[in-house]
């Protein structure tokens, strides 16, 4: 068919047919020919199509002048796509899929239905539509605030999908005559909509709530609604409906969540879910509201209260400083320590005769002072401090005030370090000590053994006056049979057997009746009543035969050996006054024989020797005690209170088991309790505090480079108080929550306070405590 | 305090610790929260001596000495208080004075964390940050082939099946001979897995519980979660929330009787019940609750007394093969709530999960078999089976899948992967890649405590203290001190958060592969890898 003019309405129409020669053209062809016709100056063209596809876009080359395209016959997809606003569209029918793509102005009529995609992508321009739509209409829409917004009006209905993305525009559906009545805009409308509005009219089942709202029609929403209600009809040449379709109540308008509103979506809070579903099924309380009844809801991380992890507490005495803890006699060093400080330097002094008889001598001179080895202080190389210097101070130390007596006795066999110990601690709980010995003085091994030159004369002298002071009943040059002994437990609450171990061992070897037994030796030299020569070999080289050495060294020997079978067990003071004189240390080394020239030993050596001692302890003697009484391996056998096998029987010191001065004080100190105990009707019940854990203990309070002690101030300033209270304030003053005070209590003393409503449970207190003091314990369970 | 005391072999400096504890003087404050909120007192507050010499070479002034005392935080050396880098302190310092840093190279504390005898047991997953199905990629894009889908604008039915499913012939047979078609539920296919009252405190069983349910009552999504081993709440067994429920039963039996008891009263019937064979994190072992952690509420839910020991043993005690399993237990639990009620077995990954599997494909009652590979997570397990014990959830779902394809089964006995899904964050792919290798749904239990509750583990040895009740978000722990910092609705918040954004991610696989009807159950040829080897042994494509 010919391209000719044609008219209708009295207007010329350039005709161009999408047939020649009875065959299609092929949409490229016919958009050609289009383009053509324009250029040439035509502005009214009709289009007869055959299926050809976008017909009518793009026709800028018009100029801007108004341009009309009218399409009868089948159009194809996309007609007006990228339409130009000088151009204005009529389809005298349904059109296909995709009307107004990309549209950028165009106003395109529809006089049927428009397949699926009407409007898909169009930024400006109108399509009007006298039918339904199908899928997909009106969407990813733009508006470009350069231009007007695009518009689709739908007379009918809209398919399925309709508005996705929309992002712009407005969509009128009229809701006349719909294809779906009951659903005028299909299934699933406007997901992912962020922009523009949408008018319809009639039922909707349902539409993407997260991204679209109905809102009300506002009066200029309306007026506009009307205004372009008229102009739409008169272009779908259905003017008549206007009435039909201007019932204000009969419309609806959705427009689009912002970003504000979208992330502000609604969702039922959980909580209000909880209270409202939850717990409504289930019950007050939710899942296990019948099975616990404390609260279980939130709390913080740090918490105060029940509701801390741990607490501190405040242990003040609970355990015994090591120095303490590891003094046979028990005497509570670092209490003595803080009445120096406390400027009770005279207390300091006397308390130590409420342990011991002999604070100057053994604390001050005899004693490998346990204490200070086990002072706190060595575990970081720190100088311990010098308990000698209390000790050498309690010379000082008067007569304590002794109570009335209560008319018990207790004999006591030997006036020997333990015996003494024991006799002062039942005078001092009151009751009348008797004490018998063999010898001619008190203060057996300590007067009789012990070298001059550790302990001076006029110090032993004075404890041991004060010691007679306090035991007036003292019968010496006693020595008691077992008939004697048999009496003195008849007659007696109580008889404590001290005699110590006076019974030299020896060596079954030829010539040992040329061996000196060493206490012999000892006592004989302090006598100075021996004659040594100038080599002395002293078999057994513990500290005994250290003492031997020493007193040897005194009385003019030159060469002196100590030979023991295995590595000497000698230590301390006795060990080093042997070493400073020059003694040598044989060992392991067996001997075999004495002879007139000296010691000849195992391995066929012989050492030469003016006097041979031998120095490889003692046995007590034992032959005076009654039957009933065990005696093991030639030691009394005692239980932990020292009672022997005869209840009414004590035996405490070396009689029991070899050890040091303190041990045999600290022993009658301990018998002498239970003995008091037994006397008053009750169960000796023993110490039960532990030894401070020296981990609590901080010692950097200290200065490391203290190595020696000016005077007893300083000793007492050093201490670190192990696990008794310094009453520093330090904990008060690290507790970031202020929950630490001190309070003083009714019988004068004081204690620090936690506060738990302020107490976090952090432990800074014990971790401040220089005296360890503070713990953190678990708090107590709960559910 | 240090001594300067002997070491011992166990003698520990802060560099053999796996964490160390860095402290700024500078900007602490010494407020104490750190040591207070610390789980297991790895720090304390430390008295330090510092030494200023006073310089001078004037004779008339000699140099000396000046010690100047401070204090701040100490970390602890003794391995039974070793920091386990959970960084509480870090959480409630104010200054961001403190934090835990790992160690520059493998720690020594772990040649000394067998004190008495006792091999090292901890809680979480096994240390290996790998995962190959980290590497799996989804390599079918459609664009211009298949449907193009849209995963924000499409619909995709992502449900799967739980339950035996029957051809057709063989449903119309039963029916018309024993009538009785076997139970089916659609059910959601990320499965919260087994985490037992008493593994989870209080708050985070009950805060999982409410998330789930405000997914189906709130959100349409039909998410199940599994007891795991110690019971359930009577309230719940009593509710309708009970459908939301997979009761599990394994070798301890706890709380059984409850629930048998129960039965006459409940609402609805739980959605499955999971017989547990094994656990992927410590394959081949059981778990003991101790007897200090048996309080009342656990008991009350066990039903058992207070304060005694709860063991799980490795094996059921009567159980003495798979037949006798299914026979007896299978079948037995069907009969509790009248068949209606689908009954699958949970065994760990192991080399011998085809005989299992080929077992259950002849026994007409078996509901599904769900499989928990090595990267599974535990409350508590000895560290050797944690770490070395164990069969990757990858191959063995794959072999599964394709064992029942060949015997033409594939769409009927329903497998369930668990054991590190998102070990690496990355949930939605490696579900999305376990059910293209063949699982009709997935089973969780690390990535859910992570994200709904904050858990603090990883694969660098980092927390893992579930075992001993002292977590510091109080996820596993039965102290209200602990659990009570978790807040019931938080947690479940966060549940629904995770779903549902998994459920975005997951649309975004499957919506490129074109498919929105049905979950893309072993839709293999989707998947490639660039591991040759890899790729070989799980039948999908290389891909480099």
């Amino acid at each position: 068919m010919e391209t000719s003019e044609t008219t209708q309405q009295g207007k010329q129409y350039h005709r161009i047919s999408g047939k020649k020669y009875g065959a299609r053209l092929e949409s490229r062809t016919l958009e050609e020919q289009i383009q053509e016709a324009v250029a040439e100056g035509h502005r009214r063209i009709e289009v007869e199509a055959f299926g050809q596809h976008g017909i009518g876009g793009r026709l800028w080359r018009a100029g801007g002048e108004p341009l009309v395209i009218r399409i009868s016959g089948h159009s194809g997809q996309r007609v007006g796509s990228m339409g130009y606003a000088n151009t204005r569209i009529v389809v005298d029918g349904p059109a296909s899929d995709d009307v107004g793509w990309l549209n950028a102005g165009a106003e395109i009529t529809v006089l049927g239905n428009a397949a699926n995609g009407a409007g898909n992508a169009m930024a400006q321009g109108k399509i009007l539509v006298a039918g339904n739509i199908g899928a997909r209409g009106m969407t990813m829409t733009k508006r470009n605030p350069r231009f007007e917004p695009p518009e689709l009006w739908v007379l009918g209905s809209a398919g399925d999908y309709f508005g996705e993305f929309m992002a712009g525009g407005i969509a009128v559906i009229c809701g006349w005559k719909p294809q779906t009545p009951e659903n005028v805009l299909g299934y699933r409308p406007l997901v992912g909509m962020v922009g523009g509005k949408v008018f319809f009219r009639g039922p909707h089942a349902g539409f993407s709530q997260v991204d679209a709202k109905l809102i009300p029609i506002e009066d200029d929403d309306w007026r506009w609604l009307q205004e372009n209600m008229a102009l739409f009809l008169e272009r779908i040449r259905r003017t008549e409906l206007l009435e039909s379709l201007s019932d204000r109540t009969q419309w609806q308008l959705l427009s689009f969540r912002t970003p504000q509103e979208k992330a502000a979506r609604e969702k039922r809070p959980m909580a209000d879910y909880r209270r409202q579903v939850w717990d409504a099924e289930l019950g007050a309380g939710g899942l296990i509201g019948d099975l616990v009844s404390y609260d279980r809801s939130p709390i913080g991380l740090v918490t105060t209260g029940d509701l801390r992890r741990f607490v501190p507490v405040w242990e003040n005495r609970k355990y015994a400083p090591p120095c303490e803890a590891t003094c046979p006699t028990g005497i509570p060093v670092h209490e003595r320590w803080r009445l120096v400080r406390e400027g009770r330097v005279d207390e300091a002094v006397d308390l130590a005769l409420s342990f011991t008889p002999f604070p100057a001598t053994i604390c001050g001179y005899l004693c490998p002072n346990l204490c200070m080895q086990a002072c706190t202080r060595q575990s970081t190389g720190m100088a311990p401090v010098d308990v000698t210097q209390i000790g050498k101070a309690s010379i000082e130390a008067g007569i304590p005030e002794l109570p009335p007596e209560s008319g018990r006795t207790v004999a006591v066999i030997g006036g020997g370090p333990a015996g003494l110990s024991v006799a002062w601690q039942l005078r001092r709980q009151g009751h009348r000590a008797v004490v018998y010995d063999m010898a001619t003085s008190l203060g057996g091994k300590i007067t009789a053994t012990i070298p001059g030159s550790r302990i001076p004369k006029e110090v032993l002298d004075k404890e041991l006056e004060r010691v007679a002071e306090v035991i007036p009943h003292i019968h010496l040059h006693q020595k008691l049979e077992k008939t004697d002994v048999e009496r003195l437990v008849e007659d007696y609450d109580f008889v404590v057997v001290a005699v110590g171990a006076q019974s030299p061992r020896t060596l079954p070897i030829p010539g040992k009746e040329r061996l000196t037994p060493a206490l012999e030796f000892l006592a004989r030299a302090k006598e100075n009543a021996v004659e040594v020569g100038r080599r002395v070999v002293i078999i057994g080289a513990g500290n005994v035969g250290c003492d031997v050495a020493a007193e040897a060294h005194r009385l003019g020997a030159e060469d002196i050996t100590l030979v023991d079978v295995q590595e000497p067990l000698s230590f301390g003071k006795e060990r080093m006054a042997a070493e400073a004189v020059g003694a040598k240390f044989l060992w392991p080394r067996a001997t075999q024989a004495v002879t007139d020239q000296g010691v000849e030993l195992a391995d066929g050596e012989t050492l030469s020797a003016d006097t041979v001692v031998i120095s490889i302890g003692d046995a007590p003697e034992l032959s005076f005690l009654p039957g009933d009484i065990t005696v093991e391996k030639g030691f009394i056998q005692v239980n932990e209170w020292f009672q022997t096998t005869n209840p009414k029987v004590f035996a405490i010191g070396d009689a029991v088991r070899p050890g040091l001065l303190t041990d045999a004080v600290g022993a009658g100190r301990k018998a002498a309790q239970a003995i008091t105990d037994y006397l008053a009707g009750r169960r000796p019940m023993p110490d039960k505090r532990q030894m401070m854990d020296l981990h609590r203990v901080h010692l950097e309070y200290f200065d490391p480079r203290i190595t020696g002690f000016e005077d007893v101030e300083t000793c007492g300033s050093q201490c670190a108080s192990c696990g008794a209270c310094r009453d520093c304030g330090l904990c008060a003053a690290i507790c970031p929550q202020t929950a630490i005070h001190r309070e003083e209590i009714a019988d004068g003393g004081y204690e620090y306070v936690v506060d738990p409503e302020r107490c976090i449970g952090c432990g800074f207190c014990a971790g401040a405590c220089p005296c360890g003091i503070w713990d953190l314990v678990e708090n107590f369970p709960i559910g | 305090m240090q001594t300067d005391g002997p070491v011992t072999p166990s003698t520990l400096s802060v560099k053999d610790l796996p964490w160390q504890i860095l402290w700024s003087k500078e900007k602490c404050s010494l407020c104490g929260r750190c040591t207070a909120v610390c789980p297991v007192n790895a720090i304390e507050l430390g008295v330090f001596r510092k030494r200023v010499l006073d310089v001078s070479i004037d004779p008339s002034h000699p140099p000396s000495n000046l010690y100047q005392v401070y204090h701040g935080i100490r970390q602890k050396t003794d391995p039974a208080y070793s920091c386990v880098g959970c960084a509480s302190c870090s959480l409630v310092c104010p200054n961001d004075a403190i934090f835990p840093m790992h160690s520059d190279e493998v720690d020594k504390l772990r040649f000394h964390k067998d004190r008495g005898g006792q091999p090292r047991r901890r809680g979480g997953r096994r240390n290996v940050a790998q995962s190959t199905l980290d590497q799996i990629k989804f390599i079918r894009i459609s664009m211009l082939t298949d449907p193009a889908l849209d995963a924000g604008r499409h619909e995709f039915e992502l449900r799967t099946l739980l339950g035996r499913i029957l051809p057709p012939e063989d449903n119309l047979a039963f029916l018309s001979e024993n009538g009785w078609i076997p139970p089916v539920r659609e059910i959601y296919p990320l499965i919260i897995g087994s985490m037992s009252f008493g593994a989870l405190s209080p708050n985070m069983w009950e805060g999982l519980q409410l998330g789930i349910s405000y997914l189906n009552d709130e959100l349409g999504m039909p998410v199940r979660m599994c007891t795991g081993e110690g019971g359930c709440p009577p309230r719940l067994l009593r509710s309708r929330f009970l459908k939301n429920v997979i009761l599990q039963i394994a070798s301890g039996y706890f709380g059984w009787d409850e629930i048998i008891h129960a039965i006459p009263e409940m609402k609805v019937d739980p959605c499955a019940v999971e017989i547990k064979y094994g656990q992927g994190a410590k394959p081949g072992d059981g778990g003991l609750l101790m007897w200090y952690k048996v309080n009342r509420l656990i008991a009350a839910i066990r039903g058992v007394p207070a304060g005694v020991s709860l063991p799980s043993p490795p094996t059921h005690q009567t159980k003495y093969s798979i037949e006798e399993s299914v026979a007896k237990m299978i079948q037995s639990m069907y009969m509790a709530w009248g068949f209606r009620v689908p009954v699958y077995p949970k065994i760990s990954g192991t080399s011998t999960a085809m005989a299992v599997l080929n077992n259950l494909a002849r026994n007409p009652y078996a509901g599904g078999l769900a499989i928990d590979g090595e990267d599974g997570g535990t409350g508590a397990a000895y560290n050797v089976s944690m770490n070395h014990m164990g069969y990757p959830i990858a191959s063995n779902i794959r072999d599964a899948y394709l064992t029942l394809s060949t015997i033409g089964m594939q769409n009927e006995l329903p497998l369930f992967a668990g054991g590190g899904i998102g070990k690496n964050g990355n949930l939605a792919a490696n579900a999305a890649a376990l059910i293209m290798l063949g699982a009709s749904g997935v089973q969780i239990g690390k990535y859910a405590m992570q994200a709904a509750a904050g858990c603090l583990g990883s694969e660098s040895d980092r927390c893992n203290i579930c075992n001993i009740g002292l977590c510091p978000k109080g996820i596993t722990s039965q102290d209200p001190r602990l659990y009570r910092r978790l807040d019931v609705d938080k947690v479940a918040e966060r549940v629904v958060d995770m779903y549902l954004s998994f459920d975005t991610e997951l649309k975004k696989i499957v919506a490129p592969l074109g498919r929105s009807t049905s979950l893309p159950i072993g839709m293999s040829d989707a998947l490639g890898i660039g591991d040759h080897h890899a790729a070989e042994r799980l039948k999908i494509k290389y891909v480099i």
